[in-house]
């Protein structure tokens, strides 16, 4: 084991003492980080419905209307004034009560900041429309009789309709978003990039230069040889998690949800990239083609799994697609465990489809690790 | 009876219909130094690295101190491999590579660190310890593969040409030091195609071509094979088959054809008065001689005699 581990290490202190490995390891990947994360900016405070109640109303029926609002899925702001910044607002006019009590028809308007979510903004309108259509009903059945006796506690008239809204099977209702979803892409991206370029060079240089020839010659066996080799690559895969996540920590108040979790996610996914570093660094000869494979490979994977846009509002078939990508695998495990609070019970299949990537990978590293050219 | 150290008998290897080894047998004993002297494709590099323990599929056995090399993995603890290439790691400096390779073995670090110390002394390298690999010389990256080798004390050194591409100046420094390992009790063997460095840092020389030993022994016992003969290197723009045609019509007495080939060709005169009357019959012969060569007997005349051919050829 101790051999192992000085082979291992070895490796990561190499990778640690290239000039470029800051640049690589942590710049790069920053300003992947601040770019991604601007475009999905806006998603950061306001993935949840948030409504602004802008009321005006001199009579009762605009805070009854309000009082309908009121939901577990919406985070509901009533104000007198109209506020600076909102993301939506809904404005009930000084004459609600007064046209209701008259039966006259009126308009009610919603404000919208162009940054919302959208996907925030259907669940504040559905709501809106089920607050609507509960008040019309209670008005239709209650509308010959005494608007002012409507208000006494005891009316049997009030509270008595309940809108359900059903959404086909398999609606995404919440896409990940914001930095939360994007510092954990460009750690999956930078994972695999930096993994298969720093690990496969080595090991194509070290056999070309017969390093690892004289590491068979003293007393290290072949699997302590392999095992230290597979080490470092898993060592220079959880280096680079750990930059990322320390600057996700510092500058973007990263949420990493379950820490266990996440961290075991990494592990796996590193497992696997480990691996094909391995096999990329023993089929392939030189430098420039194991960096344009790896970058390839690891923007192709990236892009398949969902590590620079949510998997969640690509087409189906895309989506598909991309369970070919151990990155896909990986993020859903981040999205399951940051955005939906999700536990083992439901991201341990995605440990296994990605241990069986390892598996895969492991096989193809032994079958083609060689110690000489 | 000196102790054997080293005891290989009838080792053969072959990569496909290509012979590599055949029937290679050689001993060594505890603090000889023996310079295994080859041409290219002679089967040095096989041969170390069936030592070595990286080549499998051959014939033969090899012991060492009395016990058989391949069954024991602790005994490869005690041989040093200085391969031709140099393979260490050019992102650390001397220190830290010979500090990555001692942790190989189970040394103590505070042991290893005064080892690693030790040799940077040894192959003079002690005021640039800590200096970038990058910067190195031919001949300074050549001595520090060397201290690899050597940082867990092995008591028999395997170099596999480790003169190759550098100046004389480096070359001497290395040969110096391979003499050293001898006179402290390390076994050693090493290859090379180069006659000077065996002739001047050996105890023992074996000569080997196509995967076999030719001859083996001391410098004088190897001289003796040619015996007190005059060496004639003939050079020019001959071919060797016309060269052979024209030896052919002279008498031929007290004359051996050591090598021919295109360009050059080398014979043996017991009598050395016999020499200008070759010269004038090939003359005569007009064939096209650039320059002449009279030499004492030496190892290059023992290796033309045993393998036919220079090792330039």
């Amino acid at each position: 084991m101790k051999k192992i581990w000085h082979i291992g290490f070895l490796d990561l202190k190499l990778t640690v003492k290239d000039k470029a490995f800051f640049f690589w390891m942590l710049a790069f990947p920053l300003i992947f980080i601040l770019i991604f994360g601007n475009l999905f900016r806006g998603s950061k405070t306001d993935t949840k419905a948030s409504l602004t109640v802008l009321n005006q109303d001199q009579g009762k029926w605009g805070a009854y209307f309000i009082d309908k609002l009121k939901s577990p899925g919406i985070e509901l702001t009533v104000e007198a004034t109209e506020p600076k910044e909102y993301f939506r607002m809904l404005l009930i006019p000084a004459d609600f009560s007064a046209k209701i009590e008259k039966r006259a028809a009126q308009t009610l308007e919603l404000k919208k900041d162009s940054d919302a979510n959208l996907q925030a903004g259907a669940v504040a309108e559905t709501k809106i429309a089920q607050a609507m259509v509960k008040l019309i009903a209670e008005l239709v059945l209650y509308g010959n009789r005494d608007m002012g006796a409507f208000f006494d506690s005891r009316s049997p008239y009030r509270d008595l309709v309940l809108v359900r809204t059903r959404l086909p099977e398999g609606t995404i209702t919440k896409v990940p978003s914001g930095f939360d979803h994007v510092i954990p892409g460009i750690l999956v991206q930078f994972v695999m990039m930096m993994v298969l370029i720093y690990g496969g060079i080595s090991v194509m240089e070290d056999r070309k230069r017969r390093v690892l020839a004289r590491i068979l010659y003293s007393s290290a066996s072949f699997a302590e040889l392999f095992a230290g080799k597979f080490l470092g690559r898993v060592l220079m895969g959880l280096l680079q998690s750990a930059i990322l996540i320390v600057a996700g920590l510092l500058f973007f108040r990263l949420n990493l949800g379950n820490l266990w979790l996440t961290g075991l996610n990494i592990l796996v996914f590193t497992l696997a990239m480990a691996c094909l570093s391995i096999f990329v660094g023993s089929v392939l000869k030189k430098e420039e083609l194991i960096v344009g494979v790896s970058v390839l490979t690891a923007n192709m994977f990236a892009a398949l799994g969902g590590c620079w846009w949510p998997i969640e509002i690509v087409p189906p078939a895309f989506r598909a697609l991309g369970m070919i990508s151990p990155a896909y695998w990986a993020m859903d495990v981040f999205h399951q465990v940051i955005f939906f609070g999700k536990g083992l019970e439901t991201v341990w299949p995605n440990l296994l489809v990605l241990l069986a990537f390892t598996a895969v990978f492991m096989a193809l590293a032994l079958r083609f690790f060689k110690i000489n050219e | 009876m000196q102790q054997k150290i080293l005891e290989i008998k009838n080792l053969s290897k072959n990569y496909g219909e290509t012979v590599a080894l055949a029937n290679f047998s050689l001993d060594l004993e505890k603090g000889e130094v023996l310079g295994l002297l080859g041409p290219n494709g002679a089967g040095k590099t096989t041969l170390i690295s069936i030592l070595s323990g990286t080549l499998r599929g051959f014939t033969g056995s090899v012991m060492f101190k009395g016990q058989d090399l391949f069954a024991d993995r602790n005994l490869r603890n005690l041989i040093g491999i200085v391969p031709q290439e140099m393979a260490f790691y050019e992102d650390l400096n001397a220190l830290e590579n010979l500090m990555f390779w001692g942790g190989l073995y189970a040394i103590p670090e505070k042991e290893l660190k005064k080892r690693a110390r030790e040799l940077l002394v040894v192959v003079e390298l002690s005021s640039r310890a800590k200096e970038p690999i990058k910067k190195f010389s031919g001949g300074m990256k050549r001595r520090l593969n060397i201290a690899i080798g050597l940082i867990h004390k092995p008591e028999l050194l395997l170099l596999d040409e480790p003169t190759v591409g550098i100046d004389v100046q480096a070359k001497v420094s290395i040969l110096d030091i391979i003499h050293g390992l001898g006179q402290q009790g390390t076994s050693v063997v090493f290859t090379t195609h180069q006659l000077a460095e065996v002739e001047q840092s050996c105890s023992r020389i074996a000569i080997m071509d196509k995967g076999t030993i030719l001859a083996q022994g001391t410098l004088a016992e190897l001289i003796r094979i040619v015996g007190e003969k005059e060496i004639v290197e003939v050079s020019g723009e001959f071919s060797a088959d016309a060269f052979s045609a024209i030896i052919r019509r002279s008498d031929g007495n007290g004359m051996e054809i050591l090598s021919v080939a295109d360009h050059r060709a080398h014979l043996a005169f017991a009598d050395s008065e016999r020499i200008p009357a070759m010269m004038q019959h090939l003359f005569k012969h007009h064939l096209p001689i650039a320059d002449l060569k009279i030499k004492s007997p030496n190892l290059e005349a023992v290796f033309l005699k045993m393998t036919g051919r220079s090792l330039r050829d």
